[in-house]
């Protein structure tokens, strides 16, 4: 037999992309499905445990992902190619869609050196005043508008700053890491605040509507989440500031160059403040025509705006959205629609909670744990969107609540401070290679402590009044 | 083998080097830059950077156009341009250097990688690469598009885990600067055996200690106390070869486990040349090779010539 270097290395390359379809294989063809679920549920399981695999070492492109998520379904999940395509595209995908195209339209103005000149103004020079500001307008801004459009705005300030400082990178590590984590951790806790601030939560409001588990209207949504989310902002600014001590106790030559650099750029554009209107007009639709309307449609109404417009070309967006995305969110809310048609996912949360009911009498307890810890674990393997795609319909089936509990499993879903993959707002500021793995690890338990503290706060005094 | 068509061909070679950091690999460059100048070849710098998850490329890549616009490079590119300036500094006199200059703005993008364009090169022949992804994959991708002769990869860079990836699967030589340290003085210790590439290997010695000026060493290995007509031969040719070219070599013979005895010889001032293994790929996989299990065990820099 002929090997060569060259397949031996395919091989290798390609390892965990075996590894899933080998642990499918042998789970399809020798081990029968547990008596209390059905064939198809077991298959749908089979094909979610090799998506998992897929995902997480991402042996092959998303999209390629999301290619097989669907044909499996035809082939060994009992269900037709046209019962797959109409749970494909939906409102939450659509809003998937509208979000990422909206945030490509907004970047590209400019709008964050405005942004920056602002924060500024109300922080004045004091790092620990600069750094709280940054976790403070992270948070408010992406819970309307989604942790990636708001780190990618407002990285290049925090960077800029740290450039005037003119210090060299070794003796401003403290100050640099604050900065950047006040950015990512403010943009995730903050994008649990209002149902646009992140995919998951549209994809939790599509699954309440699609398994009749009741609804919340976007208002509703701020009243219950939005108080957790103010709560976090001083406690998350004081983690990262005793965390990364700044070696600058006031930054007063950044901040006015700064100004400076910002103040040369001119005036408020036409453009700009035509993207400002629209996006304000978004904001509007989405908290009250929502209902109606759904989230997707307005944010394509958006979208659609800027475009005729001429406020961003189609190019642009085209370029700048990422469809593998789009088309994994689709292929995995059909699977998660399955899961629960099938009885799948309410085998797994059965199986659940007579796992731990002996550890946790309390049944209410039980659910509530079962949830947040499912989603918070699994967000910093996966992502936060695909957690609650893939976990939503189980936590839905745990009995309890289903509007208290899904709201439970997507705020921990945010909980995903621990590694550099979980969140768009982690990636984005380890991309600039001024942050290193260990320091989430350093910084990301307090704040998974905290935040889950503030949830169990939250949910036992805040959504009583109101549930 | 004097006699023979040079395996190296001084005229057309093209070497690869692999930094990561301004603050790691300075030596990894220098040698690299060192290196190249000598025998007049080509001198890519390729810095291979972590590729962000599917789940979120785009909005590092929507971020990052946003940095461009505030005049903050890619950290990949910063590093590039620290490269370039290194290179220059080692030779003040090369005018043609001295007049390129690194604009992060032009840049190409082609084939999986970034190519930085150097405008007012004029036959620096000096490539600047940046590729994100996992290591051993893009260095065998540039390798494999670029068709280069030598690959330079830095100690930081080869963790003990790498070294089975990077020995069997990099597409050329490769020169692994382990613990180099560029103040120390160093012996060029040739690994000589019956292999076809040991050959190879004796010109690359040749032409580095003809250039470096370093002492030369060979080292012949029997497992048992016999050694055979093969390696012999190889010994006699290696001689032969390197007083052809006016170079002093100290020959030994030792017997015994061959990887242990090049790891205890080489001791930490030796600078190893030994060719790559001729077992079949999936021998090398099981059971591993001598340049795998060397390179395991050394902390000299080593080249496994292929």
């Amino acid at each position: 037999m002929f090997i060569t270097a060259d397949m031996i290395f395919w091989v290798q390359q390609k390892r965990w992309l075996l590894i899933a379809l080998a642990v499918g294989a042998v789970l399809y063809w020798f081990i029968p499905h547990p008596e209390s679920l059905g064939q198809d549920a077991y298959h749908i399981l089979i094909i979610i445990l090799m998506t998992l695999i897929l995902i997480l070492k991402e042996p092959i492109p998303l999209p390629a992902i999301a290619l097989q998520l669907i044909f499996w379904q035809v082939i060994i999940g009992g269900s037709t190619a046209n019962e797959v395509g109409s749970y494909f595209m939906n409102d939450a995908v659509f809003f998937i869609m509208g979000s990422l195209m909206l945030a490509v339209a907004i970047v590209s103005q400019g709008l964050d050196k405005r942004l920056a000149l602002g924060i500024i103004r109300i922080t004045g020079n004091k790092t620990w005043r600069i750094v709280t500001g940054f976790t403070a307008i992270s948070a408010l801004l992406s819970s309307f508008m989604g942790p990636h459009m708001v780190t990618a705005m407002m990285l290049p300030v925090a960077l800029t700053l740290i450039r005037f400082t003119n210090k060299s990178r070794k003796s401003i590590r403290g100050l640099t890491a604050s900065l950047l984590f006040a950015i990512a951790y403010g943009a995730m806790f903050g994008s649990i605040g209002t149902p646009s601030g992140g995919g998951r939560n549209v994809i939790m409001m599509n699954y309440w509507a699609e398994f009749g588990s009741g609804s919340l209207s976007y208002i509703e949504w701020i009243k219950l989440v939005y108080p957790m989310v103010l709560l976090e902002i001083p406690l998350a600014a004081f983690i990262i500031l005793k965390t990364f001590p700044p070696e600058l106790p006031v930054l007063d030559t950044a901040v006015r160059r700064l100004s400076a650099e910002v103040a040369r750029s001119g005036k408020t554009t036409l453009k700009q403040m035509a993207t400002l209107l629209l996006f304000g007009g978004v904001l509007l639709g989405w908290a009250f025509l929502s209902e109606n309307y759904g989230l997707g449609s307005i944010a394509l109404i958006g979208v659609f705006l800027f475009v005729a417009f001429g406020l961003v070309s189609w190019e642009e967006l085209s370029k700048g959205t990422n469809w593998g995305v789009i088309l994994l969110f689709g292929a995995t809310i059909s699977i998660g629609v399955q899961m629960k048609n099938t009885g799948g996912a309410a085998w797994l949360a059965d199986g659940s909670v007579n796992l731990l009911k002996g550890l946790i009498p309390n049944i209410d307890a039980l659910r509530a744990v079962v949830s947040v810890a499912l989603s918070g674990v699994l967000s910093n393997l996966l992502s936060g969107s695909a957690t609650v795609a893939v976990v939503g319909p189980v936590v839905l089936n745990l009995g309890g609540d289903p509007i208290l509990l899904g709201l439970a499993s997507v705020i921990s879903s945010a909980f995903g401070y621990f590694t550099t993959v979980a969140a768009p707002a982690c990636t984005i500021i380890y991309s600039s290679g001024l942050v290193k793995a260990p320091d989430f690890l350093r910084a990301g338990w307090k704040m998974a402590v905290m935040s889950t503290l503030s949830l169990a706060l939250v949910g036992l005094v805040w959504w009583p009044l109101f549930r | 083998m004097t006699k023979k068509k040079l395996l190296v061909d001084p005229k057309s070679l093209k070497f690869l080097t692999a930094v990561s950091s301004i603050e790691y690999s300075k030596p990894t460059l220098k040698m690299g830059a060192l290196i190249a100048s000598v025998f007049d070849a080509s001198h890519g710098v390729v810095y291979v950077g972590e590729r962000a998850s599917g789940f979120h490329g785009s909005s590092v890549n929507m971020t990052r156009q946003n940095l461009d616009n505030w005049n903050i490079i890619h950290p990949g590119l910063e590093v590039l341009e620290w490269a370039l300036e290194e290179i220059k500094k080692m030779s003040p006199e090369n005018q043609d250097l001295a007049k390129i200059k690194f604009n992060p703005d032009h840049v190409h993008e082609e084939d999986g990688r970034v190519r930085v364009i150097l405008p007012n090169d004029k036959g620096s022949r000096i490539e600047l690469i940046l590729r994100e992804g996992e290591l051993v994959d893009q260095l065998r991708r540039e390798i494999q598009l670029e068709d280069y002769n030598l690959a330079i990869i830095g100690g930081s860079q080869n963790k003990r885990h790498l070294a089975h990836s990077i020995i069997q699967y990099i597409p050329c030589s490769i020169f692994v600067l382990q613990k180099f340290n560029p103040r120390k003085h160093y012996k060029l210790l040739l690994l000589v055996d019956d292999s076809a590439a040991t050959r190879k290997s004796v010109e690359y010695g040749a032409l580095i200690a003809k250039k470096l000026g370093w002492p030369v060493r060979t080292l012949t290995v029997s497992k048992t106390k016999r050694f055979g007509e093969g390696y012999q031969g190889a010994a006699d040719l290696t001689k032969a070869y390197f007083q052809s070219k006016d170079i002093e070599v100290e020959q030994f013979f030792l017997t015994g486990d061959p990887v242990r005895t090049f790891v205890e010889f080489a001791g930490d001032n030796h600078f190893i040349i030994m060719g790559a293994s001729t077992l079949n790929p999936v021998k090398q996989l099981l059971f591993g090779s001598k340049p795998i299990k060397t390179l395991e065990q050394t902390d000299v820099p080593i080249l496994i010539v292929r």
